[in-house]
């Protein structure tokens, strides 16, 4: 391989994400005190526009962005938990404020329930995550105290009117009348893994900024790290299979692009790339992960591209002050 | 071995143990309530004296022209472009730009690693591209924000050589006195005769070679989230905080998984993780893939986490202390031969 066809393969794969994504321009040369905040808000291209703002920070917001942090671990915790031990969290973990909810399913022989793993690695790393997820719940419920929510009703079934279901049927990973089960085998549950993984760190990428007690914010960061990590693995063992069977390679795209459509603009998700040019992390031309806001976050995890205060994996809502998802 | 090889394998043993202990106390948190505290965990970074925006997004430059130079050459034998590596017009003094060094007489110098075309080979190659690519954006992407006042790209040391950092590195990790057979070796770069690592060797060495840098990367990124002013610069940070922690995710879990059949790959992940923890200082910050047991159960550890399930901090003296090879409160050494540049240069005295 000679040294023109590296750079050229390092410019081609920028420039294949910056004509999806918008690119902040470079040489610009904004200098740094009076340029830095049009920095990128200017990134120009036609989707890659600032994050859409959301409430003014203050001592209750930060209060409201933990609140909404640990619905999302309360949800990957017990998706985790039953993938990898067939168990769900502890009630003691569960109680809060607002309106008290269970895990549809749970105990029933098609519910949430532990995975046959026929690879041991693989049920290592589903411990290995259930551990991370359930220290999240527990570490933010301790950072709360008594503002804690409560757990709200989840569905993470993969029965015929699961929201597992739902989502892969509009995602066409399945067809209209399939039926799509986590818990059935580990490539089902690596595939969901995929769907909750990468929007958790949207959601901490959105949230960190929004936090204006420094320990909190430095926690949130480290959360939000945890979660790319997490990430990062699912998505690697996912390319690696799709190298093998590249189904997986499809499945993850439309995953990708269901989070898309229900979202709004602009696109901000991606899938894990071809055989010949692999994509494990989602990131914009600036190599930068993506943001969504709360209200972008409930739209994927309620199924709906509308505003909406309940659906899919929350069927009915969160508790607390981010309950209601964008009109996209 | 010498002296500090001794006292480092010491370290580590102690080290794995507590390690488990503690991965086994958060594990159990399934199903239980953790105890009192989990929230009282030190802030790294907040002990730091102020600095301005500008000096941590420098900082973190010359951290990138390291990754970014050490990925470009591995996956197709190029650095980085020439004006990517010159200094803004008022970039802070303290230091000068340098070169990728290379000694034309020693083998292991920087090059394109040369992948196989079993499906593993070409999933790792995949992987280095994107890497690759990702890192020389970030290159970019700090420079630009930087503007005039961007530091240039100093001298690096990313050789596997006598001489070379990555060498240093091995040796410092006391990978040459693990006892890794001479075939397992070679096929991780190692050299046991000549004491020597080279990353570009094949694709299991360039595991181990990013595997000494991306944790680290993540460290300092969420170390700097709590000192940055500016909001844009925040959710900046915290997106190429994001990457860097997917990059390191991929690495471990490629070495993880090839650790089924070759444990030393593992081994050697805990043996990197623990002389890092060793220069930073006295706290337990850093953590190899090697499985922790559970209840009697078998668990990966592709993330290194605290018991709340929260990623470590370094403070930027503290990264320093880990790419200058040297538990002193120095100003150059191992990868940067001539320091950082910049006005955050010095490491911390451990």
């Amino acid at each position: 391989m000679t040294i023109d066809r590296t750079l050229d393969l390092i410019a081609r794969t920028e420039a294949r994400r910056r004509a999806r994504r918008g690119f902040l321009k470079a040489g610009t040369g904004v200098a740094l005190a009076a340029g830095s905040l049009s920095l990128l808000s200017g990134c120009g291209g036609d989707d890659d526009p600032a994050p859409t703002p959301t409430p003014a920070p203050g001592p209750s917001l930060d209060a409201d962005v933990l609140n909404f942090a640990l619905q999302l671990e309360y949800l990957e915790a017990q998706f985790y938990s039953y993938a990898a031990t067939g168990a769900g969290l502890s009630a003691a973990l569960l109680s809060g404020t607002g309106t008290a909810g269970r895990v549809a399913d749970a105990g029933s022989a098609t519910g949430p329930r532990q995975v046959g793993f026929t690879d041991p690695v693989i049920a290592q790393y589903a411990r290995e995550i259930a551990g991370d997820e359930a220290a999240h719940v527990a570490f933010l419920r301790q950072a709360l105290g008594g503002a804690a929510v409560a757990m709200p009703d989840i569905n993470i079934s993969g029965t015929s009117d699961g929201a597992f279901t739902a989502f892969a049927r509009r995602a066409r990973v399945i067809p209209d009348t399939g039926s799509f089960d986590p818990y059935a085998n580990e490539n089902n549950f690596l595939l969901a893994a995929f769907v909750f993984e990468d929007v958790g760190v949207t959601a901490y990428m959105g949230g960190v900024p929004l936090l204006t007690n420094k320990t909190y914010l430095e926690a949130a960061a480290g959360i939000h790290a945890a979660e790319a990590y997490h990430a990062g693995l699912i998505r690697t063992l996912l390319y690696r299979r799709g190298l093998d069977t590249a189904d997986f390679l499809s499945a993850a795209q439309r995953v990708s692009d269901l989070r898309d459509e229900l979202d709004g603009e602009p696109e901000r998700d991606e899938g894990i790339g071809t055989a010949t040019a692999g994509n494990i992390v989602p990131a914009d031309g600036n190599a930068i992960a993506f943001v969504r806001t709360p209200e972008q976050v409930l739209n994927i995890l309620y199924l709906n591209r509308g505003r909406s205060t309940s659906g899919g994996f929350f069927p009915a809502g969160l508790n607390g002050t981010f309950k209601t998802s964008a009109d996209n | 071995m010498d002296a500090d090889s001794q006292q480092l394998i010491g370290v580590m043993d102690r080290r794995v143990d507590r390690r488990n202990e503690r991965r086994d106390l958060f594990r159990m948190a399934l199903g239980t309530a953790v105890g009192a505290g989990a929230f009282a965990y030190a802030s790294a970074a907040a002990a730091q004296a102020t600095v301005s925006d500008a000096d941590i997004l420098n900082f973190a430059l010359n951290l990138e022209y390291l990754e970014a130079q050490f990925y470009a050459y591995a996956f197709g034998g190029a650095g980085l472009p020439a004006n990517l590596q010159t200094p803004g017009a008022s970039a802070p003094a303290g230091g000068t730009q340098g070169t990728v060094r290379v000694r034309a007489g020693e083998t292991g110098q920087p090059r394109a690693v040369a992948f196989g075309t079993a499906a593993d080979e070409r999933a790792v190659q995949q992987y280095a591209r994107e890497i690759a690519a990702d890192e020389l954006a970030h290159v970019t992407f700090l420079r630009t924000a930087l503007g005039a006042s961007a530091v240039a790209q100093p001298a690096l040391d990313i050789s596997g050589g006598q001489s070379g950092a990555f060498t240093a590195a091995a040796r410092a990790a006391g990978l040459f006195d693990a006892g890794i057979p001479g075939d397992v070796a070679a096929a991780a770069g190692l050299d046991p005769a000549a004491r020597t690592f080279d990353p570009y060797a094949n694709s299991n060495a360039f595991l181990l070679g990013a595997f000494i840098f991306e944790d680290v990367g993540v460290t300092a990124y969420k170390g700097a989230s709590p000192l940055i002013g500016n909001a844009t610069f925040l959710q900046a940070a915290a997106g190429i905080l994001a990457v860097e922690a997917y990059h390191a995710a991929i690495v471990r879990t490629t070495l993880y998984a090839r650790g089924v059949a070759v444990p030393q790959l593992r081994a050697a992940t805990t043996l990197i993780s623990n002389a890092r923890d060793a220069l930073d200082g006295t706290a337990d910050l850093d953590q190899g893939i090697e499985p922790v047991t559970v209840a009697g159960q078998p668990a990966s550890n592709i993330v290194p986490l605290d018991a709340s399930g929260i990623a470590f901090s370094r403070s930027a003296a503290q990264v320093l202390n880990i790419v200058y090879l040297n538990r002193s409160a120095v100003t150059m050494g191992g990868f940067f031969p001539a320091g950082v540049n910049g006005t955050i240069r010095a490491a911390a005295a451990n």
